[in-house]
């Protein structure tokens, strides 16, 4: 009976706190601590199997397919305090509390004396008495149980299950149509070039340049070409200037590679500024 | 612990349809597993057909051999270990239920009326409004899919409901009572057009429905507290026997009764109704507003007679003041709609409360005077009556559409009569069933019932019925004149040419509902031979 | 502990608290949640009864009551989720287009 005190409290206040919480999660988190408790009290009452089945069905199974649903619809769900129906929630609530003094009263008052107690019936064994029971007088109902279930399969699939119209594109199959079309149009093959970085502005609107000096277009995201924000790329003065500028070295004297580069970036860079 | 258990009596021999219908839903099952998707709708729908057809036969043939009981007053078993009973009431509503659920299958298999589309969504998990598939046009699309996972479901509601009606005991009452339910939530969610509406059915529907099925638990819960069984016939004896807890039983038969009342859509548990009549396939509706009320009705009967019998002047003046509220708020309510499948809706709990009227007579068989209909004769024969009226009816409103789906509004229905006097005709008359006007089944049923509640002493309600009945037929005969009297809008709905499948429910219903009003003799007489319920 | 009072005064309470939350919450989820309350309430009153009866039918009751609510959450969620796809939005109060 102690279990009974000590958990009761804990069942009605976790259970109101349902009523008020904002948040769906901290419901169903809540709803979770009455089950438990829940089990608890069936252990009192001398339901050994319930107790099982409460904590893995219930607090097992039940809840946390709400809790996956939450996850899905989104965690942050939470409810309007706003009323549609002016005054439902006070009339509810009043409803609700004459109906539970009426109910504790009825139930309590009812009070039926003395229990008899399942020393008898547990004798050989709880789940052994449950199995009697459940085989002989409920058999039938037992095996409807089944339509149940397949009902329940066939409607999660119906309802969510999204059968695909064509086959599921492959990576071989992608290979294979990006081959076809360079053979058919001869499209690009490989992977597109990167943006900007190799040019001299490390900037994902600056179309990448080519060994040319040619702006690679596509290497430019289409969201930004398409918006048409992208730059132009600055790179066809600079490679000429730079070309020019070789060629004047070449006709002077020694070429030194490095020196060249170093140049015509600073040249470069002058001319941006 | 006794090692010889002994399993329970299982009578195959009286059980066999039951399984018969469950057998044929799983086949159902399978064959969506197996078949490929061009083949699956005639295997299913001819799977589904075949199953009701041996239901059907496999009841006539249970109700020729039932055995007499009580020297000839009932006929029938208690098998499984007092979990089914098969009796005359139920063999009775077996058999409607099938022959329901055979008009329901036809209207699901359907495809004429909305351009060779089925009736059900091509693919539930999309949102409404996309069907194309990734391609765009000429792609391959859900459009013309469907989901023929219907048909098994169908089936399954089926076995719910035949079991709902046949079950001795609480618990097995509540496992049908979800059978039956869970199927049909579903189906309301299917709808092809008005997606949005559909979905929304299907919520209202499941979420009141469990909150009910919630009230039965409980109940169930304290009928046991007060009885120590769930055995329908043991809660009899205790309730026979005296003492102990009334107030239990009295709270928990309450309970009970308001999740049953809830099925049947009874006063001040019908907010579902209309929108659910409404919100679901045209099909469906049909379906589960005839078989619905037809197997919750068998439920009800059997745990007020069988299992309250004995208490009936604490439960009657209850279920008087919930007949009366019912009759008056369904035609009340009904005044003022613009929507015909409201209409329908509402005009079905007003039904709800004259069929409450004819539970109502229940008398000792002693107090029968000689050649008077019983109640359950009563409610057996009005339960016949209404179902085949409103499957008809909700065929006949899958013809009428708009280009978006069916004409809803009744406005629309205006001048009907001018342009298609056959469709409008039907229609007219399951309305003039449903009102209750001499010469149509609807109105022999009515009658019925409130002989048998005036023999019982129940006055007052059967005023009230004939009242309510009156105003009925006010806007029955309202929609009726609209229909042949005015003229028809500029861009009057179409109306579709059926398959045969649509079309001979409609005339079956139509025969059956003229000829049970000329001649009623044959069927009044086989549910008053149907007797008693066995305990 | 021979008499189960408390424990019938206990699932009278949670199974209000349960009724009470589904005519207020707003959202599908917790509304279901709140029916799930409701049934293991009555779980407990059948696990009462049978103690105080001394059989076990009430147990054998209760273990039904979880399948059926087995089977019935995964419906529920189902359609709870359908809905939420196509609207974004699981409230009771924003699927209201069917009215009179």
């Amino acid at each position: 009976m102690i279990a009974f005190w000590v958990l009761a409290p804990v069942m009605v206040i976790a259970a109101l706190g349902i009523l008020f919480v904002r948040k769906a999660v901290h419901a169903a988190l809540l709803l979770a601590v009455v089950m438990i408790s829940l089990a608890m009290l069936y252990a009192a009452l001398e339901a050994p199997f319930l107790f099982a089945v409460q904590i893995i069905v219930y607090t097992g199974a039940i809840m946390m397919l709400f809790l996956f649903v939450l996850m899905l619809v989104g965690v942050d769900a939470s409810d309007s305090v706003v009323e549609t129906i002016r005054g439902q929630r006070v009339l509810a609530v009043m409803v609700g509390g004459i109906f539970a003094v009426l109910l504790g009263v009825i139930v309590g008052q009812a009070g039926i004396g003395t229990a008899v107690g399942l020393g008898a019936a547990n004798e050989g064994g709880n789940i052994e008495g449950l199995a009697e029971v459940l085989f002989s007088q409920y058999v039938l109902a037992f095996e409807a149980t089944a339509a149940l279930l397949i009902t329940a399969a066939l409607g999660a699939m119906v309802l969510a299950h999204r059968e695909r119209l064509v086959p599921r594109e492959t990576q071989a199959d992608r290979a294979a149509a990006r081959v076809r079309a360079y053979g058919e149009h001869g499209d690009h093959l490989g992977p597109l070039a990167a943006p900007g970085v190799y040019a001299r502005h490390n900037a994902v609107d600056t179309p990448a340049l080519l060994p040319d000096g040619s702006p690679a277009e596509q290497s430019v995201p289409t969201v930004i070409s398409n918006r048409g924000t992208g730059r132009p790329s600055p790179s066809y003065r600079d490679v000429d200037r730079v070309v020019g500028q070789l060629q004047s070295r070449r006709d002077d004297q020694d070429p030194a590679t490095d020196t060249v580069v170093e140049g015509s970036g600073s040249a470069a860079r002058g001319e941006d500024a | 612990m006794n090692d010889e258990f002994t399993g329970p009596a299982i009578e195959w021999a009286r059980l066999w349809p039951l399984f018969a219908v469950f057998g044929t839903a799983l086949v159902g099952v399978a064959v969506e597993a197996f078949a490929p998707r061009s083949a699956r709708c005639l295997i299913q729908s001819s799977v589904a057909g075949v199953g009701l057809a041996v239901a059907l036969v496999g009841t006539v043939l249970v109700a020729l051999e039932l055995p007499e009981r009580a020297g000839g007053a009932a006929r029938g078993d208690v098998t499984a270990g007092g979990a089914v009973v098969v009796d005359g009431p139920t063999v009775f509503l077996w058999g409607l239920l099938v022959v329901v659920t055979v008009g329901g299958l036809l209207l699901f298999a359907e495809r004429r009326v909305d351009a060779g589309l089925p009736v059900f969504a091509g693919q539930a998990s999309l949102p409404p409004g996309s069907t194309a598939g990734p391609g765009g046009p000429g792609e391959p699309s859900y459009e013309d899919w469907e989901h023929t996972e219907v048909y098994p479901l169908l089936v399954f509601a089926l076995g719910g409901m035949m079991l709902f009606c046949a079950s001795g005991d609480l618990l097995t009452m509540f496992v049908a009572l979800e059978i039956l339910s869970l199927p049909l939530y579903l189906l309301c969610g299917l709808a092809r057009r008005r997606r949005l509406l559909s979905q929304e059915a299907a919520m209202k529907y499941f979420l009141l429905g469990a909150f009910s099925s919630g009230f039965f638990v409980y109940g169930m819960a304290l009928v046991y507290g007060y009885a120590g069984t769930l055995n329908l016939a043991g809660v009899a004896v205790a309730v026979r026997a005296g003492g102990g807890q009334e107030v239990l039983l009295l709270v928990g038969a309450a309970m009970v009764m308001v999740a049953l009342l809830f099925k049947v859509g009874a006063v001040p548990f019908h907010s579902w109704t209309p929108d659910v009549y409404q919100g679901a396939p045209t099909a469906v509706t049909a379906y589960m507003a005839a078989a619905t009320k037809i197997a919750a009705f068998g439920a009800i009967l059997r745990f007020l007679y069988v299992g309250l019998g004995d208490a009936r002047w604490d439960w009657a003046p209850l279920l008087w003041v919930v007949a009366i509220l019912t009759m008056l708020g369904g035609v009340v309510l009904a005044v003022g709609q613009t929507e015909i499948k409201r209409l329908l809706a509402y005009s079905s709990i007003a039904h709800t409360g004259f069929l409450l009227t004819g539970v109502l007579g229940l008398q000792a068989s002693g107090d029968l005077a000689e050649g008077q209909i019983s109640s359950l004769q009563a409610v057996l024969f009005y339960l016949a009556t209404y179902g085949v009226a409103t499957v008809g009816i909700f065929a006949v409103t899958t013809l009428v559409r708009d280009p978006g789906g069916e004409a809803g509004s009744v406005a629309r229905w205006t001048g009907l009569g001018r342009t298609s006097p056959l469709v409008a005709g039907a229609f007219a008359v399951f309305l003039l069933s449903l009102a209750g006007i001499p010469l149509t089944a609807g109105f022999v049923g009515k009658w019925s019932v409130f002989a048998s509640a005036a023999g019982a002493g129940a006055w007052p309600v059967v005023a009230v019925a004939i009242t309510s009945s009156i105003i009925a037929v006010y806007f029955y005969v309202r929609h009726i004149v609209t229909m042949f009297f005015a003229d028809p809008p500029e861009d009057a709905p179409v109306v579709v040419v059926p398959s045969p499948l649509t079309s001979v429910t409609i005339a079956v219903a139509l025969i059956v509902t003229v000829a049970l009003g000329v001649v009623p003799g044959p069927l009044l007489d086989l549910a008053g031979h149907a007797g008693q319920f066995v305990r | 502990m021979d008499d189960v009072t408390p424990f019938l005064v206990l699932s009278a309470i949670l199974f209000s608290i349960g009724c009470v939350g589904v005519l207020t919450r707003r959202n599908a989820i917790v509304v279901f949640m709140c029916v799930e309350l409701m049934l293991n309430a009555s779980n407990l009153a059948l696990v009462a009864f049978a103690k105080h009866h001394g059989n076990l039918e009430g147990q054998v009751a209760a273990f039904f009551v979880m399948v059926v609510a087995a089977a019935e959450v995964v419906v529920g969620l189902a359609i709870i989720m359908t809905i939420f796809r196509s609207r974004r939005s699981a409230s009771v109060d924003d699927a209201s287009l069917l009215k009179y």
